[in-house]
């Protein structure tokens, strides 16, 4: 039985986590610490577990591992912590704002012999892994280009701060294509255009959308957008999507289109109804068989770091006007 | 008002006929194979010659209609233009900005019109997008993505694989939604693409561009040649208060035959049926121009401008940076 902490409901796929947590008989999710106390014990009210205020006095229960979904700006700090005191950790993405601070973490997890993983759900999405399978079986031949998009809602709160999330959509959304991108590929990232912007949401204190164009070893042509574009009356949460243009033919994938339109005069919108495999479920399962194996999750903390180099090459872009080397 | 068309391959069959809808008399049909003038010319009474030259200086053709590919386009409009001709050219008018300024310098010498065939304004579902916008129903703009494409097109003598000549998706198919980028929401100001363009082993052409628009809105299009079959247009405009999508996959009508043993099984999607094609839109706007009536809704400086937009683009996908318009 792994002993699990959570540290932090301020994210909220930390929601999504913890029910996992609940779901699995072979986790034990044992306490909540927030720097929020109500939300953090909001929290453990909600998943039947117990509060713990004080950061080392949580960080000294018997557990096992933590996964951790703080504000990103909190990762670092969080995540070296729960490190010192040896334990397994997820962390949410992006690992860390900062290229210098994503480097620390991982090497104060390898210092202190804890496994790091980031929290890269998609790598559990059955449509995802059904294309995986696909390009690796060859039938396909060489990859040519991709065109991708990780729409979303606009999450308001913290996320809309970049003191608080160190980047609006294009760090929030683009990471997880750029992880898929990497995992599917096997290979890496060499360049990045981006123009972005609060285009959108023109008041917020961060961009909403972000166009990129990458460019991965062996030429490789990846075009993406980041973005909250997606309106409140949109009938879902938004997309993960990618065209992948191959020398044998072309793979299009819509990973969360398994949906039942829903039309119900209650609501204000019509909503789509998701009956797909929950990929959350996945991650966390890996992540707690990591802590009892006292391996690295299946995600790493190294592939957390290559995604956060991505994004801050893409800022680095958008402010500069220029194509820049990842 | 009499017709010459140059250039009797598909594109010239079928704007014969919406000319003739429009009542247009073909008398001329010219193309360098001599079975497509003959063919064209016999099903509208009209005569088959083999110089466009000799077409285009007829004395009693009033109009000079251009369908051949896209590197000739230039040269014909220049010499329509001389001969005193108005014109209805396909899309682009020319290569290159040099050649399109040129042909637009002869236009005006001549006071001739000159029409080209951006048939996405006229489009009804593209229309009817347009009137969205404009009626706020997404708010302000920030985000606009147009998706063209399918299969790679044959062509006269595989034009279209000669990139140099055709400039491949981008010049010929992406400049459609250029055009209609620029047509709603006005300039870009600087462009960065990434265009395959491959040869080997087959051709294939996938074009991902992004344009800052003057109005700070950013636009994604993408124009593929790389599907093994079929043709999908994909629209998506975002606001601050809304946004709007379109898949031209979702279609009223679908057809599936039943094959015969031996015949390979295929699914045929033929689109929307309208009450008025397009296609038969633009030249009914062209001939109330050529009326005096109103000024068409595309005009030669517009043409040029979507000429621009591809050039940079291509521009762009070459020296790997961005390019400002």
């Amino acid at each position: 039985m792994a002993k699990i902490g959570m540290m932090s409901f301020a994210h909220m796929h930390a929601y999504s986590y913890a029910a996992c947590l609940n779901e699995l008989p072979e986790a034990e999710f044992v306490a909540v610490w927030d720097d929020s106390a109500n939300r953090g014990r909001a929290a453990a009210k909600q998943f039947g577990t117990s509060f713990v205020g004080g950061l080392e006095k949580f960080l000294a229960l018997d557990t096992d591992g933590v996964i951790v979904t703080s504000e990103n700006v909190k990762h670092p700090a969080l995540v070296e912590a729960a490190a010192k005191a040896g334990k397994w950790i997820l962390c949410e993405k992006p690992l860390a704002p900062t290229v210098k601070e994503a480097k620390a973490m991982v090497a104060a997890c390898k210092k202190a012999g804890v496994g790091l993983g980031t929290a890269f759900p998609c790598r559990y999405s059955p449509p995802l892994i059904a294309v995986k399978d696909l390009i690796a079986s060859g039938e396909y031949g060489t990859l040519y280009a991709a065109n991708c998009t990780n729409n979303g809602q606009f999450p308001g709160g913290w996320f809309a701060n970049d003191e608080l999330a160190g980047g609006g959509a294009t760090m929030d959304h683009t990471v997880h294509v750029a992880d898929v991108l990497r995992w599917m590929t096997g290979k890496e990232f060499v360049s990045v255009y981006c123009e972005n912007g609060a285009l959108l949401h023109p008041r917020i204190k961060t961009d909403d959308l972000g166009s990129l164009h990458l460019e991965m070893e062996d030429g490789l042509q990846v075009s993406h957008i980041a973005s909250w574009s997606r309106s409140e009356s949109f009938p879902t949460w938004g997309d993960v999507t990618l065209e992948i243009v191959a020398e044998k033919g072309v793979i299009a994938v819509d990973a969360f289109n398994q949906k039942l339109n829903v039309y119900n005069d209650d609501a204000v919108r019509a909503e789509w109804a998701y009956w797909g495999g929950n990929p959350d479920l996945g991650l966390v399962k890996d992540f707690v068989a990591a802590v009892e194996g006292r391996r690295e999750p299946a995600v790493t903390g190294v592939d957390g770091l290559r995604a956060v180099e991505v994004t801050v090459a893409a800022y680095k872009s958008a402010r500069s006007g220029r194509k820049v080397r990842v | 008002m009499n017709l010459a068309i140059i250039g009797c391959g598909g594109m010239g069959r079928m704007h014969a006929q919406l000319a003739a809808n429009c009542g247009f008399k073909l008398v001329a049909c010219a193309d360098k194979r001599k079975e497509n003038a003959e063919a064209l010319a016999d099903a509208h009474k009209a005569d088959a010659v083999r110089n466009p030259m000799a077409a285009i200086r007829r004395a009693d053709v009033d109009v000079v209609g251009i369908m051949t590919p896209t590197p000739t386009h230039t040269q014909y409009v220049v010499a329509a233009a001389e001969a005193g001709k108005d014109v209805f050219c396909e899309k682009p008018f020319g290569r290159t900005v040099q050649q399109c300024k040129e042909a637009i310098a002869a236009v005006k010498k001549a006071k001739v019109k000159l029409f080209v065939g951006h048939v996405v304004r006229y489009f009804q579902e593209f229309e009817a997008m347009r009137q969205q916008v404009a009626d706020g129903k997404v708010g302000k703009v920030g985000f606009v993505k147009l998706y063209r494409g399918g299969i790679f097109p044959v062509g006269v003598d595989g034009w279209f694989r000669d990139y140099e000549q055709s400039g491949g998706v981008t010049f010929d198919s992406m400049i459609h939604d250029l055009d209609w980028l620029r047509y709603v929401f006005g300039d870009a100001s600087r462009v960065f693409c990434q265009a395959l363009r491959r040869t080997t082993p087959e051709c294939i052409d996938y074009a991902q561009a992004t344009f800052r628009m003057k109005s700070g809105v950013i636009a994604k299009v993408i124009g593929t040649w790389a599907h093994p079959s079929g043709f999908r247009v994909e629209a998506e405009i975002c606001g601050d208060k809304g946004m709007i999508q379109f898949n031209s996959d979702e279609t009223p009508m679908k057809t599936m035959k039943r094959t015969r043993p031996g015949e390979v099984p295929g699914m045929i999607v033929p689109g929307s049926p309208v009450p008025v094609s397009p296609y038969q839109l633009e030249w009914e706007d062209f001939q109330v121009w050529r009326e005096g009536k109103a000024q068409a809704r595309v005009t030669p400086d517009d043409a040029l401008e979507a000429v621009r937009m591809a050039a940079a683009a291509l521009k762009s996908a070459d020296t790997g940076k961005p390019v400002r318009l």
